[in-house]
């Protein structure tokens, strides 16, 4: 009985494990090339699971077809985002030099933050409305913050400001659906039946949803070593100041970098929602913002392949305790899961501090 | 081949190069002197275009090319051999050369240059598979001129290329330079510590000093003038 409910959990815990995976790619995508650590990443799965549920609600289109869908809507938020807000803070200026700003930045960061908890407040206490249009007028106001203050171009932009912008648009992301959908949580019931395997039963929707992650993740893998534009994005990722001598357009490879960052993000969030297709709604990616930066650091932040190893082995650990925990006796299994996990991440970052996949050195 | 008049540029606030004027011929190894800080690495990237120009011009070929972005100067075969080398080095030698080979036009030679490469760096041939990262010091320094190479270039500019490597190899450094100019034919802009090494191997010198040029000649002008040698080149 115990080994038939852990083998059951580790077999979910390996195809949700996929799904994790391929939800880190985009973040380890942006980290290794903008060293930029998209702290809004959870708003972005979000998107992709509202996609997915509009798509297949009001459409009727099955989610698995909605995934180039998604791609596209990330990659155009990922392009309208970077030349928007994170351009001025990371744009590479020549021979690896730093530039000066950084006090105004912080400065204009400061501000941006007392903005964004005001409009966090405002939303819960005025008609929804009016915080919209106070919402729209901070939105006005941050483009001048950014243009003015960030518009001297640096070379790897004050962390704490690519921290601050990149939380708040997750912020930003987060308000817009919440006016447009509420802030209910939904779910959709997309039904094609089920695989029995003896000790575990596996719906064919979370077996697409892993199916469907791993063709990404190689296609993704196929696509940065054996074409051009893939060896490209690649070399800025090794060394940008090599890839410029070679006449690769850096400028535009970052862009390109976190426009198919957010494009891969937006897109696990729709395979997420064939995993768990409830509790859809504008607040649901804070959790996977948290677990992208566990498996990322699992599998070597920089390396979105690394990621989607990193996704796999904290899917198990994840299942896999959970049997574990709930042979305890009088345990909370649920809650322990996570702990379990992130105590898993400690040991781990003891014995191999630079992840599991990144040699030494 | 090179023109380069009254060039500033810099950093934010701070202004690193004060209008220095210089001409590359073509056929010829011109060679950049100076102390550490003098601005030499800033003009050649000021020249490439990584930062950006404040004043004056750059023409390449008789055209102006001041603005021109980096990538864009890729194609007219303005290239360079960085400083501190920037190889890819999870990348494997081959991959390495092939990035060399970016740009569309450069492409086309691929297999010619890979070539010459090899057969001007033998060991390179030997090593194709390997990341570029185990190599010793003095092959990541053929990686990373075979890499220029790659992109067919017409003004090389080498920026402190004999730099952290063993007496032995800088000397194989300077022959890869000179074999450049006599076989190939191709122009080179060359900065240097090394000044005596590197005054050997010009045709034409500039010293340059806070952001300025302060004497230039050819080698045997340079090697005669006590002052310049004392005040700027410390030999």
């Amino acid at each position: 009985m115990f080994f038939e409910q852990l083998s059951g959990n580790l077999v979910q815990g390996l195809i949700l494990g996929s799904v994790y995976g391929m939800a880190t790619m985009g973040l380890s995508l942006i980290f290794g090339v903008l060293q930029v650590v998209n702290v809004g990443h959870g708003a972005f799965i979000m998107v992709g699971a509202f996609t997915a549920l509009i798509l297949f609600q009001s459409l009727g289109v099955p989610p698995i077809l909605a995934i180039p869908v998604a791609l596209l809507i990330g990659m155009c938020l990922g392009m309208i985002f970077y030349y928007g807000a994170v351009k001025p803070l990371v744009s590479p200026s020549g021979a690896g030099i730093r530039k000066v700003g950084r006090r105004q930045l912080g400065k204009a960061a400061g501000v941006f933050v007392a903005v964004m908890i005001a409009m966090r407040i405002l939303s819960g206490v005025l008609d929804l409305n009016i915080a919209f249009s106070i919402f729209i007028a901070i939105i006005l106001m941050y483009a001048f913050l950014v243009y003015v203050y960030g518009g001297r171009r640096q070379e790897k932009g004050p962390e704490l400001a690519t921290l601050l912008v990149t939380f708040s648009l997750g912020v930003i992301l987060e308000e817009v659906v919440k006016q447009i959908f509420t802030s209910e949580a939904r779910g959709y019931n997309w039904d094609l039946g089920k695989l029995d395997l003896g000790f575990t039963v596996l719906p064919f929707t979370k077996i697409l949803a892993s199916g469907g992650s791993l063709t990404v993740a190689v296609l993704l893998y196929l696509w940065f070593n054996k074409t051009r534009a893939g060896m490209a994005m690649r070399s800025v990722v090794e060394d940008s100041v090599g890839a410029r001598v070679c006449g690769v357009n850096v400028d535009w490879q970052y862009a390109l970098s976190f426009s198919l960052g957010i494009g891969l993000t937006v897109t696990s969030g729709v395979l997420l929602t064939m995993f768990i297709p409830v509790g859809i709604n504008p607040y649901m990616g804070g959790g996977y913002t948290l677990k992208a930066f566990v498996i990322a650091v699992l599998g070597g932040l920089a390396s979105p392949y690394g990621a989607f190893f990193g996704g796999v082995v904290f899917g198990l650990l994840e299942n896999g305790s959970y049997t574990l925990l709930a042979a305890l006796p009088g345990g909370e299994p649920f809650a322990l899961t996570r702990f379990f996990s992130f105590v898993m991440l400690l040991v781990i970052l003891l014995i191999r501090p630079t992840g599991l996949l990144r040699r030494k050195g | 081949m090179l023109k380069v008049e009254n060039l500033q540029s810099g950093y934010g606030p701070m202004q690193v190069l004060w209008g220095p004027d210089i001409q590359v011929k073509p056929g010829t190894v011109t060679s950049l002197l100076g102390p550490n800080g003098a601005g030499k690495s800033t003009l050649l990237w000021t020249i490439l275009g990584a930062v950006r120009p404040w004043e004056g011009k750059i023409f390449f070929e008789g055209e102006d090319v001041t603005f021109e972005p980096t990538h864009k100067k890729a194609d007219r075969g303005l290239v360079m051999v960085p400083e501190g080398k920037h190889l890819f080095k999870e990348m494997t030698v081959y991959e390495n050369l092939l990035m060399g080979a970016y740009r569309k036009g450069a492409q086309e030679e691929r297999e010619a240059n890979l070539e010459l490469v090899y057969s001007l760096f033998p060991i390179l041939s030997e090593r194709r598979t390997q990341r570029a990262g185990f190599l010793s010091g003095g092959q990541q320094q053929m990686v990373t001129i075979g890499r220029a190479l790659m992109a067919r270039p017409r003004l090389l500019m080498m920026d402190e290329p004999s730099q952290g490597l063993a007496p032995k190899i800088v000397m194989e450094i300077f022959e890869t330079v000179e074999k450049l100019k006599e076989e190939i034919g191709l122009t080179i802009l060359l900065v240097e510590q090394n000044a005596s090494a590197s005054l050997e191997a010009a045709d034409y010198v500039y010293v340059m000093h806070e952001g300025v040029i302060m004497a230039e000649g050819t080698p045997e002008e340079i090697e005669a003038s006590h002052e310049i040698k004392e005040a700027y080149l410390g030999i």
